[in-house]
């Protein structure tokens, strides 16, 4: 029988192997029965535990709950909250890993559209929780000289994001989350790709389709590809008026300058 | 409602800054339009620190209701009975929210719900030990210390005892306050719900509690869980009103302390505000007696 009086370190991670993968060898010996078992006292906290992070998930993923049902959601939280215990004490940041553990989680194999929604319920979510952040303004671009232009990288808004589904995704939250049953009857959810552009607005969450070339010019930008490349590299489309509309609607809040220009394969050295 | 707070004569209470000694309401997301709109007669609000960490509509709409009340900022996971210490990111955002809401009184819970770096989304109960307390005591001067201001220190519901507990949790709480100087937030319910659990006598807890250092008082429903056996326990689930019981403690709770601003916490459910407001009038005449009582005892 564990006698030895734990340390608060020792005794709180023994806790944490009773909540979080219910073994409670290490910390029921240290609980006062008191007329109840220990594990029903620690029931009570490990179910805490799983209806808070269950609701969490359920907050950020409001279509793939309605897609497959309370029960069915319920038991793939409570083995993706197993796997991935939150590492923030803020519930907003809870759940970035579902659209993966939807993909891999054979009960839902049937539903190839559901990890895509779910991936584009995750960057709803992360737009609606963003922090507010300053757009950048335009003139302070224009006011620089030609070779400082050429080393401009832009810093998207916290609150953007670029997902690309193989199934109409956003055509199926939409339809989901009206409860509209013609429009979710029409869809077929089979393979059509899709290039979507998430942002916060004043009024709300935009969700917004784009063709490929101007998402990928965008998600050049978004992750540090130099302006004067992407623009380069940007085809069949108008780059410069998306460039200025993405501006105008505060979608980059900053930017930096490359040390280096990038050579003629669009590298940084 | 428009009752002017306390008397002059009463002493400062550590932390309690300008929330009135009067009865005010948790503020949950499913009221922010309406008390935009309509403005309820609530003296006060207090809201989760962390359901406006980041940025969007929740805190644009705290904001504006910053303008109109007193706000109270209450923490629910900073986990300041962590033995790893706390964790840097989270505190900082705690600070954002301060800094951004300037919020009356700021409080945390006597508990721990951070270990091996996972959130574990509740307030797990700590061993009554020295080692705890000293943990506790370093871990609420390090929040002081950054937020460059006093907290108030909250008493948790619990549903489980350690063993090689040493010191009764009153004392504890107590303590920590002596050492570092925060204010005590009093939650009457919590009190009775453990009392009952673990066999305690809730007043001993109230008497215990140094009153000048009592900066609020929280009150909230439970439930009454049935184990088998005919053995029960209680939950502390702010899913409905008041109990008559806990009602009888504040009673004594105001009587010891005198008056101190009382929030109605409901977190379950959440009802219409009129039933938020009704708790908060029942809580408002309670602490109307507490002061003409008061008064008398100052003025003999």
């Amino acid at each position: 029988m564990e006698t030895a009086t734990p340390s608060l370190l020792e005794l709180q991670r023994a806790m944490r192997e009773s909540l979080v993968v219910h073994d409670d060898h290490g910390v029921s010996a240290h609980v006062v029965p008191g007329g109840i078992d220990p594990a029903e006292r620690l029931d009570i906290y490990r179910n805490t535990f799983a209806s808070v992070l269950t609701t969490a998930l359920r907050l950020s993923y409001p279509a793939v709950h309605r897609l497959v049902g309370a029960e069915f959601f319920e038991g793939a939280a409570r083995i993706f909250i197993e796997a991935h215990p939150p590492t923030s004490a803020c519930l907003d940041d809870y759940g970035e890993e579902f659209p993966g553990f939807l993909s891999d989680f054979e009960p839902a194999a049937s539903l190839a559209y559901l990890p895509d929604v779910a991936a584009l319920e995750w960057a709803v979510n992360r737009a609606l929780h963003a922090p507010d952040v300053e757009p950048l303004d335009p003139l302070r671009l224009a006011a620089l000289g030609e070779p400082e232009r050429a080393r401009v990288c832009l810093v998207p808004h916290p609150s953007l994001s670029l997902v690309r589904v193989d199934h109409p995704a956003d055509l199926i939250w939409r339809a989901v989350l009206e409860e509209d049953h013609a429009a979710l009857s029409a869809i077929d959810p089979g393979a059509d790709s899709a290039w979507l552009f998430v942002q916060r607005l004043p009024t709300g969450v935009e969700i917004r389709r784009m063709s490929e070339s101007a998402w990928s010019f965008t998600s050049a930008l978004c992750t540090g590809r130099s302006l004067a490349n992407a623009l380069d590299e940007a085809r069949d489309f108008d780059a410069s008026a998306l460039l200025a509309d993405h501006l105008a609607a505060g979608r980059f809040v900053d930017f930096n300058l490359m040390q280096h220009p990038p050579d003629h394969t669009g590298n940084i050295p | 409602m428009t009752r002017q707070s306390t008397s002059p004569l009463l002493p400062a209470r550590s932390g309690r800054g300008s929330i009135p000694a009067e009865a005010g309401v948790g503020l949950r997301f499913r009221h922010h339009r309406e008390v935009l709109d309509e403005h309820p007669a609530a003296a006060w609000f207090e809201v989760h620190i962390e359901n406006y960490m980041g940025g969007g509509t929740a805190p644009a709409t705290l904001d504006a209701i910053r303008r109109d009340y007193p706000v109270s900022l209450h923490g629910t996971s900073l986990s300041l009975g962590s033995a790893e210490g706390l964790d840097p990111v989270h505190l900082a955002r705690v600070r954002e929210v301060v800094g951004r809401v300037e919020p009356d009184l700021v409080s945390e819970h006597l508990s721990f719900s951070v270990a091996a770096g996972n959130y574990l989304a509740d307030l797990l109960p700590l061993p009554m030990t020295e080692e705890a307390l000293g943990i506790v005591c370093r871990n609420v001067v390090q929040v002081q210390d950054c937020l460059k201001r006093t907290i108030l220190v909250e008493n948790p519901s619990t549903y489980l005892q350690f063993r090689h507990s040493t010191i009764p949790e009153w004392e504890f709480l107590a303590e920590v306050a002596r050492r570092t100087g925060c204010g005590i937030l009093c939650d009457v319910n919590n009190i009775y719900v453990s009392a009952c659990n673990h066999g305690w006598r809730a007043q001993t807890y109230l008497a215990a509690l140094p009153a000048a250092a009592v900066g609020e008082i929280h009150l909230a429903g439970h439930s009454l869980r049935r184990l088998d056996d005919a053995r029960t326990i209680r939950i502390d689930d702010h899913g409905s009103r008041v109990a008559p019981e806990v009602w009888a403690l504040y009673a004594e709770a105001l009587a010891r302390f005198g008056p101190v601003p009382t929030l109605i916490e409901w977190d379950t459910d959440v009802p219409p505000m009129a039933v938020l407001l009704e708790e908060a009038a029942k809580a408002a005449a309670l602490i109307e007696e507490a002061e003409s009582g008061n008064g008398n005892a100052l003025a003999a």
